[in-house]
C-alpha cells in the first residue's frame, strides 16, 4: 500500500516534469476572442525549429493570435509526434500548422483535424496527400540539394572523365526534406557531373555524435574521399567535427545544410566549403499569416496551395551581411 | 571419462564471461576485417575508441549502480546537460579572453559538477523520498534532457576553446588524450570496485541490502555515493563529447543510457545486483562500438547494430541463467 | 546471580496505533543462553530489533554492563559488542566467506592505499578461516563465494561471523530454521561454544525441542507482554507450548 502510494506520487511527479518539458505555450490566453493557432513541429532540440519558433512567435504577436507551440523535445519521429498532435487537437485550436515527421503516418492526424473543422497548413515537410491541406510552405529542398551538388562539384574541381567518391549523411530515410534534398543532389550529379559517385549513406537520427561516427569511419574507409554532403544541421555539425579531428579540413570538401551559428562560423575557417541555408522563420511567418487570413475571410483567395521559399548558398565569398541574415536565430 | 573432463573445461571457460567476450570481440574483428581489410587498421581502432570512451564512462558508472542493485536511466541526459552547461561556461571564458586550456580545465570541472549534482538528486530521491531507482532516474532523465534543450535553445553551443577539438586527434596509436584519460579513469574505478571498501560495500548492498545494513554499513550514504559517481562519470562523458564535436550539443548522450546498460549486461552483470565486473563492462562497451564502426566499414546500415546488440544481450542473460543452474546443482 | 550483562526495562514499541511491545523487561547474563519464544506476532521480532539497535523503542530503557545506552543504528550496538543474526538474511551470497565475515569492519592494506580503502584480502581470508575454526565451524575455503555453500554451511558461517565478532551479547533469530537435524545440532554446538566464551546468547526459535535442549532460561512473549521468565528446568514441551498459546500460566 505504502509503496503503491509512493509509486503513484513519483509517477505523477514524472508526469508533471514531462508536461513542463514537452512544450511551451507561448502567448497565454487573454481575451476569449483571440484566435488560437497550434504549431506542431518536429523536434524542439533542432535549431532549425528554434529559428522557426522565432518567426512564428513574432508573426503571432503581429497578428494578435495565440500561438500553441508544441513538439517532442528531442526526437524527430512520428511515434512521438502523433500523440502531441492528438493532444493539441483536444485543445480545439482554430488552425493547425503541422510539420509532419512522416508523410504517411501523419495523414490520419490531418484527416482528424479536418473532421474537427480545423484547417491545416504544412510547413517544411508535407503529408502524402495534400487534399486536406490548405497550403504547403517549404524551402525548395530539391533545389537546395541541386545547389549543394553544384557547390560540391566546384569545390572538388570536377573535370569530365575523372572519378570522385562522395558520401551523404542523412537524418531520416523518410522525412520529405531529406528525401527531396537527396533527390535534387543525386539528379543534378547524374545530369551535370558524371564521374561523381555517392558511395555511402547513413542516418544519424538528429544526433551530431552519430553523424560524427559515420563520417569518421567513412574517412577511414575511403582514403580517397572527395567530398561530403551533410544533409542537415546535425549531420553538418558531426561531419565538421570529424574533418577537424582527422586533420582533413580543406582536403575533403564538406557541403552542409542549415545555417546554425556554430556551422556558419566554420565557413570562415574553411571547414565548410559551402552551407545551404533555408529561411525557417520566413516559412513560419507565412504559415501564420495564411492561417489568420483564412480564419478572417473563410476563403482560400490569396492563399497559394504551394509556396517555395528558395534556399541560398553561403560560402567564404558571401558577404558578412548575408551570413548574418541567414544564420538561424537562436534565443 | 574424457567427455566429463571436456564438459568441465567448457564449463570453466563458459563461466568466465570476460574470456567469452574477448573471443566474441576477436571474432568480430576477424569478421569485419575479412569483409574489408581496412577494418584492421589503427585508424579504424581510433574510430572505435572515439565512440568507446564516452560509452564506457557511462557504463562504468552504470556498473556500480547495477551491482548495487539499482539502475540509472539519467546518464544519457546528464551527458547532454553537462556538455551544454560546460559549453556556456567555456564560451563565456573565451569571450572574456581567458586561456584556452584553462577554459577546458574549468569546463571539465563544471561538467563533472553538473553530473555529480544530478547523481546526488537521484540518490536523494531514492534514499530520502524512497522512490524506486527506475522511476527516480526516469524523472531526472526527463528533467535534464529538457533543461539541456531549454538552456541551449536546442542548438549545439559553440564559441568555446577551439583547441578542444584538436584533443580528439589520436596520437598514441589509436588513443587520443581524452581517450587515454578515460582508460586511466576506468582502471581506477575498476580498482576501487574490485579491491577497495567502496566496491566491497557496493557488492554487499546489491547482494543483500539487509545483511549490509545489519553489518553496520551506512547503506543510504553508499547509494548517494554510487549515484553521484555515475553522474560524475556521465558529466565527464559530456565534456568528452564537447572535445569531440567542438560544441556542447544537448542531444549528445541521447540514448546513451541504453548503450550503457547494454554494455553492463553484456559484460555479465545481473540487474538483480551483486554481480558484475569492470572488465566485462569494458569489453561490453568495446563490442557495442566495434559493431557500429564495423557495420559502417563493411557498408551495412548501422541500424543492424540494434539487432546485434539485442542478440548479445539475450546471449549474456542466457549465460547467466546457466551459471545459476550449475550453482544450484552444487547444493 | 550476578548483575545482568544486557537488560531492557519496561520497554514499549508502538507502530502507529499498534502496540507491538508493551512494557517488557528482559535480561541476559554473561555465559547464559536465553530462549525467547512466542507465537507469530507476539512481539519477538520487535524486541529483537530494539535489542539490536535496528529500531528505537517508543519508551523504556536499555542497559549494557549496568550503564544506560541508546542505539541510533545497528552500528552503535555492534560497536558496543552486541551482534545480531537475523533470520535468513545474515549473508551477502555474492561475496566470499571472508568478505562476509569481515563485512562492515574490513582490514585494510598498510600505507596510503589502505587509507584509500584498499582491502587486505589475504589477511581477511586467513583470519576468517581461523575465526570460524575457533568457534567450531569447518568451511572449505574462506575465499569461496557464499552462494556456493550449502544452506547449513551458510548458516554456520553467519553464526560463526556473529560469534567471532560479538564481545558481549549475540542475538540469534531462528538460526536453525530450514536446517537438517545434523546441521541444526552443529548450530546448537556453536551456541554452547559462545556461552563458554562468556557471551550472553539470545536464542529466538519456533523449534521448541531446540530451545529446551540448549537454553538455560526461557522467556515467553504473548501479545507484546512477557508472560513467563523461568529456568529451562521448569519447562517441559507441553508446558512451554501451553504458555506460548496462553492455555496455562506459569506461577
Amino acid at each position: 500500500m505504502g509503496s503503491l502510494k509512493k509509486l503513484s506520487v513519483s509517477v505523477i511527479a514524472a508526469g508533471v516534469v514531462g508536461a513542463l518539458l514537452t512544450g511551451t505555450v507561448v502567448a497565454p490566453a487573454q481575451a476569449a476572442a483571440k484566435k488560437k493557432i497550434a504549431f506542431v513541429m518536429g523536434a524542439e532540440s533542432d535549431p532549425f525549429f528554434q529559428a522557426m519558433k522565432v518567426g512564428a512567435v513574432a508573426a503571432a504577436a503581429a497578428n494578435n493570435v495565440e500561438l500553441i507551440w508544441q513538439g517532442d523535445p528531442s526526437e524527430y519521429s512520428p511515434a512521438t509526434q502523433i500523440p502531441v498532435v492528438d493532444q493539441v487537437l483536444a485543445l480545439k485550436p482554430d488552425a493547425l500548422v503541422l510539420i509532419p515527421t512522416d508523410p504517411t503516418a501523419l495523414q490520419p492526424s490531418v484527416a482528424k483535424a479536418k473532421a474537427a473543422g480545423i484547417p491545416v497548413i504544412n510547413v517544411d515537410t508535407h503529408v502524402g496527400d495534400l487534399k486536406d491541406v490548405l497550403s504547403f510552405i517549404t524551402g525548395d529542398n530539391a533545389d537546395g540539394g541541386a545547389k549543394a551538388a553544384d557547390a560540391l562539384a566546384k569545390a572538388i574541381g570536377w573535370k569530365k572523365g575523372k572519378k570522385y567518391k562522395v558520401v551523404v549523411g542523412l537524418t531520416s530515410a523518410t522525412a520529405t526534406t531529406n528525401v527531396a534534398r537527396l533527390d535534387g543532389f543525386s539528379k543534378r550529379i547524374l545530369r551535370n557531373y558524371p564521374g561523381i559517385k555517392i558511395v555511402d549513406k547513413a542516418y544519424s537520427q538528429s544526433q551530431p555524435a552519430k553523424a560524427n561516427t559515420n563520417v569518421s569511419n567513412w574517412l577511414t574507409k575511403y582514403p580517397d574521399l572527395a567530398g561530403i554532403f551533410a544533409i542537415d544541421g546535425t549531420n553538418a555539425a558531426g561531419a565538421a567535427a570529424a574533418l577537424q579531428a582527422k586533420g582533413l579540413t580543406g582536403k575533403v570538401a564538406l557541403i552542409g545544410y542549415d545555417a546554425y551559428k556554430a556551422n556558419v562560423d566554420l565557413i570562415g575557417k574553411g571547414v565548410f566549403t559551402a552551407l545551404v541555408a533555408q529561411d525557417p522563420a520566413a516559412e513560419a511567418k507565412l504559415a501564420i499569416e495564411y492561417a489568420v487570413k483564412y480564419l478572417n475571410t473563410k476563403s482560400k483567395s490569396g492563399i497559394k496551395k504551394n509556396v517555395v521559399i528558395p534556399n541560398v548558398v553561403l560560402s567564404k565569398s558571401s558577404t558578412a551581411a548575408d551570413l548574418a541574415k541567414y544564420t538561424y536565430v537562436q534565443k | 571419462m574424457s567427455t566429463v573432463e571436456n564438459t568441465s573445461i567448457i564449463k570453466k571457460f563458459a563461466g568466465n564471461q570476460q574470456f567469452l567476450l574477448l573471443l566474441v570481440w576477436f571474432g568480430m574483428v576477424a569478421f569485419f576485417s575479412a569483409f574489408n581489410s581496412i577494418f584492421f587498421s589503427t585508424a579504424v581502432f581510433g574510430n572505435i575508441l572515439l565512440d568507446w570512451a564516452p560509452v564506457v564512462l557511462m557504463a562504468v558508472g552504470q556498473s556500480f549502480v547495477i551491482i548495487s542493485g539499482g539502475i540509472d536511466l539519467s546518464v544519457g541526459s546528464t551527458v547532454g546537460l553537462s556538455g551544454v552547461v560546460a559549453a556556456f561556461q567555456m564560451q563565456h571564458m573565451i569571450e572574456s579572453g581567458k586561456n584556452q586550456w584553462f577554459a577546458i580545465a574549468i569546463g571539465t570541472l563544471v561538467a563533472a559538477a553538473v553530473g555529480i549534482i544530478i547523481g546526488l538528486v537521484n540518490g536523494f530521491l531514492i534514499t530520502k523520498a524512497k522512490i524506486v531507482p527506475f522511476i527516480a532516474t526516469l524523472v531526472t532523465m526527463g528533467a535534464s534532457a529538457g533543461l539541456a534543450i531549454i538552456y541551449s535553445g536546442g542548438a549545439p553551443v559553440a564559441g568555446g576553446p577551439e583547441k578542444a577539438i584538436t584533443l580528439s586527434v589520436p596520437w598514441f596509436g589509436p588513443f587520443s588524450t581524452p581517450g587515454l584519460i578515460v582508460v586511466v579513469i576506468v582502471i581506477i574505478c575498476g580498482l576501487f570496485l574490485h579491491r577497495a571498501r567502496f566496491g566491497r560495500y557496493t557488492y554487499a548492498i546489491g547482494s543483500n541490502e539487509f545483511a549490509a545494513r545489519s553489518a553496520g554499513i551506512n547503506v543510504n550514504r553508499h547509494y548517494l555515493k554510487v549515484y553521484a559517481l555515475s553522474g560524475f562519470l556521465s558529466g565527464l562523458a559530456g565534456m568528452y563529447y564537447y572535445c569531440r564535436l567542438g560544441s556542447g550539443a544537448p542531444t549528445s548522450g541521447y540514448g546513451g543510457e541504453l548503450d550503457a546498460i547494454a554494455a553492463v549486461v553484456i559484460g555479465g552483470a545481473a540487474l538483480s545486483g551483486g554481480v558484475g565486473r569492470i572488465s566485462g563492462t569494458v569489453l561490453g562497451a568495446l563490442i557495442l562500438t566495434t559493431t557500429t564502426s564495423g557495420l559502417i566499414i563493411i557498408g551495412v546500415a548501422p541500424d543492424w547494430k540494434q539487432v546485434v546488440v539485442a542478440i548479445l544481450i539475450a546471449a549474456a542473460v542466457l549465460l547467466q541463467g546457466t551459471k545459476g543452474d550449475s550453482r544450484g546443482a552444487k547444493k | 546471580m550476578s548483575a545482568p550483562l544486557y537488560e531492557v526495562r519496561n520497554i514499549s514499541k508502538k507502530y502507529g496505533s499498534v502496540v507491538a511491545l508493551d512494557g517488557a523487561d528482559f535480561q541476559i547474563h554473561a555465559g547464559e543462553i536465553v530462549g525467547l519464544v512466542g507465537d507469530n506476532g507476539a512481539g519477538k521480532s520487535t524486541l529483537v530489533k530494539c535489542l539490536s539497535g535496528a529500531h528505537k523503542p517508543t519508551s523504556g530503557s536499555i542497559f549494557l554492563d549496568g550503564a544506560e545506552v541508546t542505539w541510533d543504528s545497528p552500528r552503535d550496538a555492534i560497536e558496543a559488542g552486541v551482534e545480531t543474526l537475523y533470520q535468513d538474511s545474515g549473508l551477502a551470497p555474492h561475496l566470499t566467506v571472508s568478505a562476509n565475515v569481515f563485512l562492515g569492519r574490513e582490514k585494510y592494506l598498510s600505507g596510503p592505499l589502505g587509507k584509500l580503502g584498499f582491502l587486505d584480502n589475504k589477511a581477511m581470508n586467513k583470519e576468517a578461516h581461523e575465526d570460524l575454526d575457533r568457534v567450531g565451524i569447518a568451511v572449505p575455503a574462506s575465499n569461496r563465494s557464499v552462494s556456493q555453500l550449502s544452506g547449513g554451511q551458510r548458516q554456520a558461517v553467519a553464526i560463526g561471523r556473529a560469534v567471532s565478532w560479538a564481545s558481549k551479547v549475540i542475538i540469534l533469530d531462528e538460526p536453525t530454521n530450514h536446517l537438517g537435524a545434523r546441521q541444526a545440532g552443529e548450530v546448537l554446538e556453536v551456541m554452547k561454544a559462545a556461552r563458554a566464551k562468556g557471551l550472553g546468547v539470545v536464542f529466538i526459535s519456533h523449534t521448541l525441542p531446540h530451545v529446551l535442549q540448549v537454553t538455560d532460561r526461557i522467556v515467553v512473549l504473548r501479545l507484546g507482554k512477557i508472560v513467563a521468565n523461568a529456568p529451562t528446568s521448569e519447562f517441559d514441551a507441553e508446558k512451554l507450548l501451553g504458555t506460548i498459546t496462553g492455555l496455562n500460566q506459569v506461577q
